[in-house]
């Protein structure tokens, strides 16, 4: 046990000082490296965030069907019960004409004006009615149709669609687009990342030959002839993992102003500094992950043990 | 304790450095390999310090088959061989001592040990009063003393030698031969390939010849006079 943590200590050391040595060239291959953790990770989170506004958005959406005066409360329950069924239908609010007149009158903030023209009337002018959430907003459509062509379609007076469909079609189409962009030139980055770490090791192992030559015949393990690349290739991970942590905050703190108000109240800052360590860690798993197995590539291609 | 039987060791390009080879060496023998050059003696070599495996046939260290070592257990094997170059391959950014603590940090010792061990084996070597030297700073045998010192760190049962003086004056090359006798002394075995006629004469040690891939001669207490006209040649030029 002590032997190997004796041996973690110097292959660990030896890979910082690859990495210290090597200097403009672990500097670029950094830089390349958290270019693509920075594009990656800045497509993640745009794609986060613009989700919480499209779910603001879509939970604000839905379905009233307003019933004929004569229908009664109790078949009312019934279409609930039967369209509770629907599989895209997320949740259905019963709203009684009662209380439909109730939250007018609070609406008006109980206008005299409003008050009198309803007594006027007599009776309340209003209809019982189910008020609809879909699953996604791409269901609307789908549910509205449904109720169409049911057997209760006659009991319905009319159906009030808030159509919003076509904001949230151009937000869906944006998140899809964004994704799909970021996502591509986060995987040519990543190759192209990869390609740099794998290079930048294949550098240290061509100028350490004559050690590999030694340690071989002088009975160092397989192992601790890899470690010290592997370690490399981690620090090459935990640096860029850290420069994008920092280009992230100067991202957020620029973009902070346009996007006031636009995700759960808050802005894109609030975003970044509310889940700071939820992304640390998905940058220094992914930094890290791209280090090691650049430097695994690297081993397995040039290192003949 | 050494054994190579029904050996050969074809190299792509049907090229055979070693064919048919038979061959045993005991415990504590002093062993002097010669030949011409590409006669296979660097290749026999390779064999026992596993750097190559055989084409065909068994090598075998202790009555184990190097063969069947698992490729992450060489490493331990080749902790009971030492190995000896010409061209000494020392890393030049360390010292004589750090050259040799190098051997035992790679292996996981722990810094006291090697803080004992290390000048304790360059003491043997006479290299005691010149730890703190780099290579450069070195003659040509004091380089190869630090490397028999490395060599020997690991306690080996074997020193392999390959052509260890092909680069030293004749001063240094004895004073390495004598090194190397001390070494057998205290019953470690050693294989010398050397091209040096007067060493193997001197020692009057068992010779091994090898021309062609194949063992040509070996004699107990040899020379280094050769049975064939070009081992004859290359005697002649030395």
């Amino acid at each position: 046990m002590g032997t190997r943590i004796t041996k973690i200590k110097r292959t660990f050391k030896e890979g910082w000082d690859n990495f210290r040595r090597n200097g403009w060239l672990s500097f670029a291959t950094v830089s390349v490296l958290a270019i693509s953790l920075y594009i990656i990770s800045s497509t993640m989170i745009i794609g986060v965030a613009s989700n919480i506004v499209l779910k603001n958005v879509q939970d604000k959406i839905n379905v009233s069907l307003y019933f004929n005066s004569d229908v009664p409360d109790d078949k009312i329950q019934e279409i609930k019960s039967k369209l509770i069924g629907y599989q895209e239908i997320k949740s259905i609010d019963f709203v009684s004409k009662e209380k439909a007149l109730e939250q007018f009158k609070k609406l008006g903030n109980n206008n005299p004006s409003i008050t009198q023209a309803l007594d006027e009337i007599g009776d309340n002018p209003l209809l019982s009615a189910l008020v609809i959430k879909a699953k996604s907003a791409e269901q609307y459509d789908i549910i509205v149709k449904a109720i169409n062509g049911s057997s209760f379609a006659g009991d319905i007076s009319r159906i009030d669609y808030e159509d919003n469909k076509a904001a949230i079609g151009r937000l869906i189409t944006i998140i899809k687009i964004v994704e799909q962009v970021g996502l591509t030139l986060g995987i040519v980055f990543v190759f192209i990342g990869v390609l740099i770490t794998f290079n930048a090791i294949r550098l240290t192992m061509y100028a350490h030959k004559q050690e590999f030559e030694i340690m071989r015949l002088v009975g160092a393990s397989n192992i601790y002839i890899r470690m010290p690349f592997i370690f490399e290739g981690i620090f090459y991970g935990l640096f860029s993992a850290f420069t994008v942590m920092l280009a992230l905050l100067v991202t957020s703190k620029f973009l902070a102003p346009i996007t006031q108000g636009s995700i759960s109240g808050g802005d894109i800052m609030d975003f970044y500094l509310g889940h700071f360590f939820l992304i640390l860690l998905g940058l220094l798993i992914s930094g890290v992950a791209l280090g090691t197995i650049s430097a695994a590539i690297a081993i397995r291609r040039y290192l003949k043990i | 304790m050494l054994r190579f039987e029904n050996v050969s060791k074809i190299y792509p390009g049907d090229f055979v450095a070693l064919e048919d080879i038979n061959l045993t060496i005991q415990q504590g023998e002093f062993v002097s390999i010669v030949g011409h050059s590409g006669a296979g003696k660097s290749t026999l070599l390779k064999l026992l310090y596993a750097e190559e495996q055989p084409t065909s046939g068994v090598v075998s260290f202790n009555e184990r088959s190097l063969d069947s070592i698992n490729r992450k257990h060489l490493p331990f094997y080749r902790r009971n061989v030492g190995t000896v170059f010409q061209d000494f391959k020392l890393l030049p950014q360390k010292t004589a001592y750090e050259n040799v603590a190098y051997a035992l940090e790679v292996t996981g010792e722990t810094d006291e040990d090697i803080a004992q061990r290390v000048p304790e084996i360059l003491e043997l070597v006479g290299m005691g009063n010149k730890m703190g030297k780099y290579p450069r700073q070195l003659s040509g045998g004091e380089q190869q003393r630090v490397c028999m010192a490395r060599a020997l760190v690991h306690h080996p049962m074997v020193i392999i030698a390959d052509e260890p003086t092909g680069n030293l004056d004749p001063n240094s090359t004895w004073e390495i031969v004598q090194l190397l006798l001390k070494i057998n002394s205290l019953g470690t075995t050693i294989l010398l390939a050397t091209h040096n006629k007067v060493i193997v004469d001197k020692l009057n040690k068992r010779v091994l010849e090898i021309d062609d891939g194949k063992i040509v001669r070996d004699n107990e207490k040899g020379k280094y006079s050769s049975t064939t006209p070009k081992a004859e040649v290359n005697t002649k030029s030395l």
